[in-house]
């Protein structure tokens, strides 16, 4: 195919919204006005591990402004809830709003909706709940050990069971002890990351609307607007049908404004006082109540040869999902597959675990599971060119995937360009590089 | 939700902070105070934007600064390194068109760093009170903080700046370049007689409940020549004269290693 | 405390509108005169999209006090737009590709007319200054100055205002 055939590749194209950004013309969720518009708070919870002794909204309710205070026992549909349960993730582990127990600081428990964000406000600092506090557990190590308490009957362990009934995701490939047994050298080490928030400039919001069709219109920023849909229908027991989602519009999302954390409760509202409502996430429950980029802590050990060889990586991983599942188990489904990184080594084992604790839970941000990967890989690539003494740019270029390859979770390699990549890294950087490296192609790997 | 007021007059400000109290918040710039929300009823705010405070007076031997005048036309009004550096690095240029210099220096930690700058030049505050005026040095100002929270003296109208006899410098360590809270900040006034220190003023913030004169980093200067062994001593009397606090800016750890670190360049710089 | 009566001026035109207690001035903007190009990213000075122009200098519309306002020429982002002809600066977001989500775009935009409105000319640093109250996190922080230098060469090319 020549070039001329082609429409977009090697050309600028222009972003269609520019021009109504740079106007300010853009109409994101909150752009839309009604009349009547009622807002909601939550009430979260101040525990972060505690039995729910009693709830009572009574003060609240009676705050001036306050139409309305919704309880789970307002809920007319699912009182627990997973996202993915459509597609067979589950068991459903998350209260909508919580009844017996609360798991993390921060939890909603009782939503206010008032005439004003100031009454709804006031009228949520007003609701009275007394807890039975229980430990908590903040460490993955520490809730998987045995002696942790069990945040739900679900997962008595703490973590996650995969429907194939392990523990882990899981990679099996040769035989890493075997590998450890032949190597030169034992390199390992402990890695550990933080949780991320997205911290979009816009925070997650919506506007619920009834309509006298029967219908409830919610403007929402959700960045999945079917999946924020049908979740909505399956926890409030409605027809999808009886909804109608209108977003698309995002004022940055980065993988923050898939939780569907908004619309159920506001659609709730609106149907309980037939008029619009408006939940709008303050800046401070953006950072402290959304849900992050997941930690994670990685055991990482490598048996290597004094000539660079890597021929054994095992890597055991915890992500630290917080007090629900949320999008965990493909997280962590991810971050196996992505192991033992772009390099090809002969015996792999890989455990990456869901494990909850009282944390605020996790979920999406961009390639989650993956970064801490790599995150992890790349420093140990490095510790290990220490080790051995050897140029850290050349041991990735011998380790590095070629075509043909076959790659741990058994798929042969197919567009390999790790090779060339590294070479035109080492290029712009300055590096100089041994001939023998520098003719190294992605196509070129010795049946070793 | 508490209660705007507008007083018309200083008297009439002056009487409304003695009769509320505790419950009267002096609402200036409102880039502190406005962050605030109400979700209780009850209190004051008293606005000082019809008071006349926001006018600069240059007089011989300096500037009479009202309390309600903005960083930003600080910097234009005001002709003093430290200071003009001060107020740049305060917020953004958004915040520095409304931000006032009264307002800044009743900023809790780790903010306020504007103070360090006008401690350093031994500014004096003059407070409206129900019987009257005071003065007061910014340093006696501070030192009758309490639990991190300003003493309630009355009403700021002015600070008072006398031209420097000496040359000043100021720096902020942060986490990035522009519009972010203190690492630490250090401001410094250094007069010499020759190539000797005969007076200096060391003023910090952000490492401490609230902006001080560091007496000790000021004695290993004076009547040295700024050189190693001086300017190392200074340092180390400054790391062992703040409180830092950890929070989500920098860890305490953290903020007493750059406090040593930036009186040192700050120090380097007035070599 | 009662709802108020209170008269603002914005983008050129007289307004009377009646405000809650503490009602801010995005809070007018935006809820009560729809100009939503008005962004609420966090209500605290913190992050610039609710930046506005009051009597020519650069405000933060969440921190001000509706009332405060009054007898000040307000200007927001559509107030560049009256003839609905996209100004230079704008034109200079759209070709530098400078922004992504849009969200930060109309504070960026008004921040950048303060800052040529004082400065014609800024150096790349005085940019970086000019926007460090103005946070984007789709992280276009390069085109976005990219595109306030281009506005302001056209600027000392024609010799035309920026906006």
């Amino acid at each position: 195919m020549s070039m001329k055939e082609l429409g977009v590749v090697g050309r600028n194209v222009g972003q269609r919204d520019l021009e109504s950004h740079a106007r300010g013309q853009t109409t994101y969720y909150e752009d839309v006005h009604y009349p009547r518009m009622l807002h909601l708070k939550m009430h979260r919870s101040a525990e972060p591990h505690a039995n729910i002794v009693k709830v009572d909204t009574r003060k609240a309710a009676a705050s001036p402004g306050v139409v309305c205070v919704l309880t789970h026992e307002d809920l007319p549909g699912k009182k627990v809830w997973n996202g993915l349960a459509a597609v067979g993730v589950g068991p459903e582990d998350e209260p909508v709003l919580a009844f017996d127990k609360v798991r993390w600081r921060g939890e909603p428990i009782v939503a206010v909706i008032a005439e004003t964000p100031e009454a709804a406000r006031a009228g949520a600092a007003k609701v009275e709940v007394e807890y039975d506090p229980l430990p908590g557990v903040f460490d993955v190590e520490e809730a998987i050990s045995g002696s942790a308490p069990a945040l739900t009957a679900h997962w008595p362990h703490n973590h996650y069971i995969y429907p194939d009934d392990h523990a882990a995701s899981q990679i099996r490939f040769g035989d890493v002890e075997k590998g450890f047994a032949e190597a030169d050298h034992i390199v390992e080490d402990k890695y550990q990351t933080s949780p991320i928030e997205q911290a979009p400039m816009e925070t997650n919001g919506c506007i619920a609307k009834p309509g006298g069709d029967g219908r409830i219109t919610v403007h929402t920023n959700t960045q999945a607007v079917h999946f924020a849909r049908d979740n909505t229908a399956a926890i409030l027991g409605l027809a999808p049908g009886k909804l109608r989602f209108l977003g698309g519009t995002v004022g940055g999302g980065f993988g923050g404004k898939v939780d569907v954390a908004v619309e159920p409760i506001s659609v709730l509202a609106a149907m309980r006082t037939g008029r619009p409502v408006k939940f709008k996430y303050t800046r401070e429950e953006e950072m402290q109540v959304s849900s992050t980029r997941s930690a994670w802590r990685l055991y990482i050990k490598d048996g290597v040869m004094n000539d660079g060889r890597i021929v054994a990586r095992k890597i055991t991983s915890y992500q630290d999902s917080g007090a629900y599942l949320r999008f965990s188990s493909y997280g962590s489904m991810k971050h196996a597959g992505h192991m033992p990184g772009p390099y090809t080594m002969p015996n792999v084992w890989v455990d990456a675990r869901v494990v909850f604790t009282n944390r605020p839970p996790s979920s999406a941000m961009r390639g989650f599971g993956v970064m801490a990967a790599s995150f992890a890989i790349e420093l140990q690539m490095d510790k290990v060119a220490k080790t051995i003494g050897m140029d850290p740019w050349q041991l990735r270029l011998l380790n590095a995937y070629r075509n043909g390859d076959m790659r741990a979770h058994r798929k042969v390699n197919e567009d390999a360009a790790m090779v060339e990549t590294i070479q035109a890294a080492a290029r712009l950087a300055g590096h100089e590089l041994p001939a023998e490296y520098q003719a190294m192609t992605s196509w070129d790997r010795k049946a070793s | 939700m508490p209660e705007l007021l507008r007083p018309g007059s200083i008297d009439e400000a002056a009487d409304l902070i003695a009769r509320h109290g505790a419950a009267a918040s002096v609402l200036a710039g409102g880039t502190s105070l406005m962050r605030e929300t109400y979700p209780s009823d009850g209190g004051y705010l008293i606005g000082v934007d019809r008071l006349g405070l926001d006018k600069v007076v240059s007089h011989d031997g300096g500037w009479s600064v009202g309390a309600a005048v903005p960083l930003s036309v600080l910097r234009e009004a005001v002709p003093i390194a430290a200071l003009q550096a001060a107020t740049r690095e305060i917020g953004g240029p958004a915040v520095q068109n409304m931000a006032t210099v009264g307002g800044n220096l009743f900023a809790r930690a780790p903010f306020g760093d504007l103070a360090p700058a006008l401690l350093a030049l031994g500014a004096r505050l003059v407070f409206a009170t129900a019987g009257g005026e005071t003065t007061q040095s910014i340093e006696d100002f501070y030192a009758g903080w309490a639990d991190g929270a300003p003493p309630r003296a009355g009403l700021l109208t002015r600070i008072e700046i006398d031209a420097p006899t000496g040359a000043s410098a100021y720096m902020k360590c942060a986490r990035r370049r522009y519009s972010t809270p203190s690492v630490v900040t250090v401001a410094a006034c250094v007069e010499k007689d020759g190539g000797t220190v005969s007076g200096a003023r060391i003023a910090l913030s952000g490492a401490s409940a609230h902006p001080f004169r560091c007496a000790g980093a000021e004695r290993a200067v004076i009547g040295s020549g700024l050189d190693e062994a001086a300017v190392t001593a200074a340092a180390a009397a400054a790391e062992s004269a703040v409180e830092p606090q950890t929070d989500s800016v920098a860890s305490e750890w953290y903020r007493r290693r750059m406090t040593g670190v930036f009186v040192r360049r700050v120090l380097a710089a007035l070599a | 405390m009662e709802d108020k009566l209170i008269r603002l001026t914005v983008n050129g035109r007289d307004e009377a509108v009646v405000i809650r207690p503490l009602a801010t001035l995005q809070d007018v903007l935006r809820d009560t005169l729809e100009l939503t190009a008005v962004k609420s990213g966090c209500g605290q000075g913190g992050c610039g999209s609710c930046s506005v122009l009051v009597d020519g200098e650069l405000r933060l519309s969440c921190l001000t006090l509706a009332e405060r306002a009054e007898g000040a020429e307000v200007t927001t982002l559509e107030g560049l737009n009256e003839t609905n002809a996209i100004v230079p600066l704008q034109q200079a977001f759209v070709e530098n590709y400078a922004a992504q989500c849009g969200y930060c775009t109309a504070g960026m935009v008004v921040a950048a007319k303060a800052l040529l409105d004082r400065n014609p000319a800024p150096s790349r640093d005085e940019i970086v200054e000019g926007l460090s109250g103005n946070l984007c996190r789709c992280t276009g922080f390069a085109p976005i100055v990219r595109a306030v230098q281009q506005a302001a060469q056209a600027l000392s090319d024609t010799g035309e205002e920026a906006s």
